[in-house]
This record gives C-alpha cells, sequence and structure tokens, in this order.
C-alpha cells in the first residue's frame, strides 16, 4: 500500500501535475501538522472554486474586463503556485498573457482548459490523499534531507 | 508580554519573534503561516488588512515583523505597508506572487524592509528576523544590548537607553550619518537625498498640524506642502520620524517628575549663563527641585522638557516669584529649568507671564541649572540653536533616511548634540534673539501657543532625566516642530528671525542630556 501511495505521488510529478513546492509542502508536514498537505489542498481547491465561479461570471456576462480577470487569476495563480499545482499555473499564465494582450478569445480557451486541469488535478489528489490516509500516517514518503 | 516574558523571548531571539502575517489567500496564509512556525516564530495570521492594523494599533508592542501580501481585496499591501511605517514603525515585508520589479520598487519606496516573492520558501523565512534587529526594534529590558540594537520603544526605560547609545554614537561620529540605529536596508536604492530645511520643515509641520495628527497622511501633507520635486516617500519617512519623536516626548513627558526651582531661578535670571549650570548629570531622572509647587506646573513643563518651551512658559509664567529658590543645579534636564518656574509662583499673573516668558526663554534654553543657577545667559540663543539643530536634524534625518525604514533615532541624536553644543558654546547668541523688549510680544505669542500647546505638551513632555542626549535631541526636533507649527500659527514666527522663541526652549532640552 504504501509504495502505491509512493507511485501514485510519483506518477503526479512525473505528469507534471505537482511541482517541488509540493514537496516543500510535504517537508512541513510533522506530528504537530500530521495532515497539513491535505489541509492545504482543501483550503486552496475551496478557494480556487470560488475564484473559478468568480471568472466564469465575469466571463459569461461578456464584457471582458481584463483587468478584472487579471486580477483574479493573479490571485489564483499565487494560490496555485504555492501549493504546486503546476499545470494550473502554467494555464493562469497563459491566461492573464491573453488578459494583457485583450484577447478575449484567448482567455475563454485557456480558462476551459484552466477548469479542466484544476479538476483533474483535484480528482488526482483526493485520490492520492485518500490512499495516503489508508496507508498510515507514515506512508507519505519524504524526501531525504 | 511580562517583563520577564520579554527578557525571555529576547534571550531567545529569534525565536519567538513575533510575526503578524496579513494574506488574503487562505491557502498562501496557512502555508506562510507553518513556515513561520517552523522557523519557530510565533505567528498570527489575519486575511484582512483592517483586522491587521486593529491587531497592531491595539498593541504596538505585540508584534515584532509584520508580513504582508500585496494584493488584498480590502486595503493596498503597500498602504498597510505605510501606516504601519508611520504609525507603529514596525518592520513590515512584502510578499508577493508579483516579481515585476515595479512592484519591488514600490514597495522599498513604501518602506518595505524586504520584498519576497510567492511561493515563499522556507530558508528566506529563516532570516527575515535581521530586520528587527536593523530596526532597532529589539527591545531589550537589561543595558547590555547589541549596538543599535535597543530602541525599545516601548518603555522610557529603554527609550533611555536607546538615546543614551544614539548619543554615544553621535557624540563619537560626525554630525553625518548616523550608524546606531540606522537601518540600511542594503537592498533599497539610494535615492536623491531631500534636505529638509527649516522652510521645508516649517511647510511641514504646517501641514501637519492643520490636518490634525490623526489625518496627517503623506499624501495629504506633500499636497498641502506644495513643494516641487518633494515626493511622498520624503514626506512619509520624515513623518515616520516625527511620529516617532513626538512618540517620545509623550513617553518622556509621562517620566517628568522635576521640576526645578532652578526653572523659576532661571527665570528670574535673563543670563543665559546659567545654562551651562544646569548641564547636569542627566542621569538622574526627575529631581525635585523646587517645592511640590513644581510639580504640578511641572508637569507642564515637564512634558515639554525641551520641545514643549510653550508649555512651560505657560507654567514658568506662573511660578516666577518663586523663581528665586536656589537653582536646582542638580536639575538635570534644561526642560526642568522652565518647568521650576511655573512651579514656583503660581499666582503669577499674566503680566508676570510674560515676564516670565522672556526669562523662560532663557530658562529653557539654558536648562542646565549646575553653573551659576540665577544667572541665565540672555547671550544664550537657544532659538539659534535650535534652528539649527532643526536643520541639522532635517539634515541628519534625510541624509540618514533614504530608506523609509529607518530608524529615527540617529536626527535626533544629532540633533540633541547639535544643541548642546550650540547652547554651549552661544550662550550669548540668544539674547540677541531675545531681548525682552522686543521678545516679549513674541513670547506673548509664545505663551499663547503654550497655553494653547500645553495640552500637547503633556502629551510631549519629555522625560529629560531619562533622555539621553539623543533622545532629547529628538526630543528636540519634534518640539522644534511642533513650536514651530504653533508658532506658526500664532504668526509670532514674524518677530523671529529663525529661531523662535519657542526653539530657544529647546534649548533646555539640550541641558537633559
Amino acid at each position: 500500500m504504501q509504495r502505491q501511495v509512493a507511485l501514485v505521488k510519483q506518477s503526479l510529478f512525473d505528469q507534471g501535475y505537482l511541482d517541488e513546492q509540493f514537496m516543500e509542502l510535504e517537508d512541513l508536514q510533522d506530528d504537530a501538522n500530521p495532515n497539513f498537505v491535505e489541509e492545504v489542498a482543501t483550503l486552496y481547491f475551496k478557494d480556487s472554486a470560488r475564484l473559478i465561479n468568480n471568472i466564469d461570471q465575469a466571463l459569461e456576462r461578456g464584457s471582458f474586463d481584463f483587468n478584472r480577470l487579471d486580477s483574479y487569476m493573479h490571485q489564483f495563480k499565487g494560490s496555485s503556485t504555492s501549493i504546486g499545482a503546476s499545470k494550473v499555473k502554467t494555464e493562469c499564465t497563459m491566461f492573464r498573457e491573453y488578459c494583457r494582450a485583450g484577447n478575449a478569445e484567448g482567455c475563454l480557451r485557456t480558462f476551459q482548459q484552466l477548469k479542466k486541469e484544476h479538476a483533474t488535478l483535484r480528482k488526482k489528489l483526493e485520490h492520492y490523499f485518500q490512499m495516503a490516509r489508508q496507508a498510515g500516517p507514515k506512508e507519505t514518503a519524504r524526501r531525504p534531507k | 508580554m511580562t517583563v520577564e516574558q520579554d527578557i525571555e523571548a529576547l534571550d531567545q531571539f529569534p525565536v519567538g519573534m513575533r510575526v503578524l502575517a496579513v494574506d488574503d489567500d487562505q491557502t498562501c496564509l496557512r502555508i506562510l503561516q507553518t513556515l513561520l512556525h517552523r522557523c519557530q516564530y510565533h505567528v498570527t495570521t489575519t486575511n484582512q488588512a483592517q483586522t491587521a492594523l486593529e491587531l497592531l494599533r491595539e498593541n504596538k508592542n505585540r508584534f515584532d515583523l509584520v508580513i504582508s501580501d500585496v494584493d488584498m481585496p480590502d486595503m493596498d499591501g503597500f498602504k498597510l505597508l505605510e501606516l504601519v511605517g508611520l504609525e507603529m514603525d514596525l518592520p513590515v515585508i512584502m510578499l508577493s506572487a508579483h516579481s515585476d520589479p515595479k512592484y519591488v520598487m514600490k514597495g522599498v519606496k513604501h518602506g518595505a524592509c524586504d520584498y519576497l516573492l510567492k511561493p515563499v520558501r522556507i530558508e528566506e523565512l529563516k532570516n527575515i528576523w535581521q530586520h528587527v534587529v536593523r530596526k532597532g526594534k529589539l527591545k531589550k529590558k537589561t543595558s547590555s544590548v547589541s549596538n543599535g540594537g535597543e530602541y525599545g520603544g516601548d518603555s522610557d526605560h529603554n527609550g533611555v537607553r536607546a538615546n543614551r547609545k544614539r548619543k554615544d554614537q553621535f557624540e563619537e561620529e560626525a554630525e553625518e550619518e548616523e550608524r546606531g540605529n540606522e537601518n540600511d536596508d542594503p537592498t533599497a536604492p539610494k535615492k536623491p537625498r531631500v534636505v529638509w530645511t527649516r522652510e521645508l520643515h516649517n511647510k511641514f509641520l504646517v501641514a501637519v498640524d492643520h490636518l490634525g495628527v490623526k489625518e496627517a497622511v503623506p499624501k495629504k501633507i506633500l499636497d498641502m506642502m506644495n513643494v516641487d520635486k518633494l515626493t511622498r516617500e520624503n514626506v512619509a519617512s520624515h513623518l515616520q520620524k516625527f511620529r516617532v519623536a513626538l512618540k517620545k516626548i509623550t513617553d518622556e513627558a509621562n517620566q517628568q517628575a522635576n521640576m526645578a526651582a532652578i526653572d523659576s531661578h532661571f527665570m528670574q535670571m535673563s543670563s543665559l549663563k546659567g545654562f551651562g549650570s544646569f548641564h547636569h548629570n542627566h542621569h538622574h531622572h526627575h529631581r525635585q527641585i523646587g517645592s511640590g509647587q513644581y510639580h504640578n506646573g511641572a508637569t507642564a513643563m515637564r512634558h515639554y522638557p525641551s520641545n514643549m518651551t510653550l508649555g512651560r512658559l505657560d507654567s514658568l509664567a506662573g511660578r516666577f516669584p518663586n523663581v528665586s529658590s536656589s537653582l536646582p543645579r542638580n536639575h538635570n534636564d534644561g526642560g526642568y529649568i522652565l518647568q521650576g518656574l511655573p512651579m514656583a509662583s503660581p499666582s503669577l499673573t499674566s503680566q508676570q507671564s510674560s515676564l516670565m516668558a522672556s526669562p523662560s526663554n532663557l530658562l529653557l534654553l539654558n536648562g542646565q541649572p549646575q553653573t551659576s543657577p540665577p544667572s541665565l545667559n540672555p547671550g544664550f540663543s537657544p532659538r539659534f540653536d535650535i534652528n539649527k539643530r532643526l536643520d541639522q536634524w532635517s539634515n541628519a534625518a534625510l541624509s540618514t533616511n533614504i530608506p523609509q525604514s529607518d530608524v529615527h533615532s540617529k536626527p535626533d541624536a544629532l540633533e540633541w548634540n547639535l544643541l548642546n553644543s550650540n547652547l554651549d558654546t552661544n550662550p550669548t547668541t540668544f539674547c540677541t534673539n531675545t531681548d525682552f523688549g522686543s521678545s516679549n510680544a513674541a513670547q506673548a505669542n509664545c505663551f499663547e501657543i503654550q497655553r494653547r500647546e500645553h495640552g500637547i505638551e503633556e502629551g510631549l513632555c519629555m522625560g529629560q532625566q531619562k533622555q539621553q542626549s539623543g533622545f532629547m535631541a529628538s526630543d528636540a526636533g519634534s518640539l522644534n516642530d511642533i513650536v514651530n507649527s504653533i508658532m506658526t500659527k500664532e504668526e509670532s514666527q514674524a518677530e523671529f528671525s529663525e529661531g523662535d522663541l519657542g526653539f530657544g526652549w529647546f534649548s533646555p532640552l539640550r541641558t537633559c542630556i
């Protein structure tokens, strides 16, 4: 089981869903904070869901307030970076580029992509955390110091 | 924290350093919190800038350092940064996902000690305690403090030490750079120095005065001053110093316990020579020089130790008749002199007040009971000194204060020393400025001002005793400012060349040194 957990995690990294930052977070997990990573991930998804909603609404309105969109996305990018959501972060960056270029269509397209990545990551992480919990707390592989 | 806790915390510093983290992003905040905990800091978090401000205002000494995100919905991070710097003078570190140099520059200009990019790494957080030390906010209750480390803003005790240190430093160094508490963020780009000349400073004071302490924000002050090439940042840092000096004065004022008969004594004497005599050891805290009367008047005076001559003159006036009591040689602060005056003769009428005004001016200047108590050296020209001091303070402030995060102590110390030296060397100059004939009017103004300022003085009282020269300097500077503004209002400044009487009163400050 433990190995499975490790493998799952490894694949997340390999596929580029997660990056170094996620490992940093794992480093912070300790006895005082046994579920730190999961807590943070939960927070992130809650927050980002709200942001995605806001952006969705803004886009649906069709008014394309690029400044506002850029600002939302900046926030999104910030938290995505903090948890190491690599692919999501990439989409954020692209979205902002389109915003700056005033490219509405580009924004829409990228946003769809972003939502997809976001949903995928969420699923994968949920799966991962579930496994980790099942395997027991010690199973969370730590990066060798 | 109790004193013991404080001491303990200090001993273990940077462990237990109290950080306030502000970020509207919950994810980032949580991560930041954990990172900081990992560094063994004591962390308080909030996702609202407004809450953060409230927390800080509630108790300025509750935190050592603030880390704040830049983009926050309820308040711009830079604005928070500025406010914290001005009101609490705590080191603030900015956090942002923006790596754009423009933002970094903005952060620095607004006074940030550092600018970190998200995602923050723990390695970076491990060193942030340096900013607390740099700002001299390391509060130590013991006298063995690292160089420049004891700013001790939260207690006069510390303030005194800080002052002493500053003064020592000052005496060692030229009046240029103040090194002790200099907070020179190495990453801060050097900005062209703005010289806060007397005129400029006066404008500043007028603006601040006009706006009121609460409303005096850099932008408004800048607008009111209407000076070319002056930036908001210049004003902000200047204001920062001003406020710190003000605070010190307030703190010190509360310490005043010593009303010197000397003050009244001096009043009578118009010779400023007494000044030298007052130059008593300043280490003594309030000496009860005069009768108990001093106490009441003294309070007023005390509040003024050197800066708020206005108040003192006021009280002095009332005290005049009793001035004759022997000058309290041991009167430490020049300010006492004045203070003592009021005490001496509560029955003084306004006439006497004016009378007193003159001598009080002198007294203030002298503030040095020691030498020849009864003889105030009219030649003393505190005014000049003060003006000079002010300028020097301005210069010092400016020269040392490029980054907003500068510690204020330096200019003060500078000023102090200057004042002291001035006082000592030019005892006669004052006379010229304050010839009683003409100065009476001015003095009357001064009195008025004093009276008006009395309230302020109270708050501004400086603990002369406690203050070291450096401290005094700062007070002097700030008092000068205050006096300046007051004077300006009263138009009494018109009567004076440069050194308003108010300034003259600063000299007593010097004695405190």
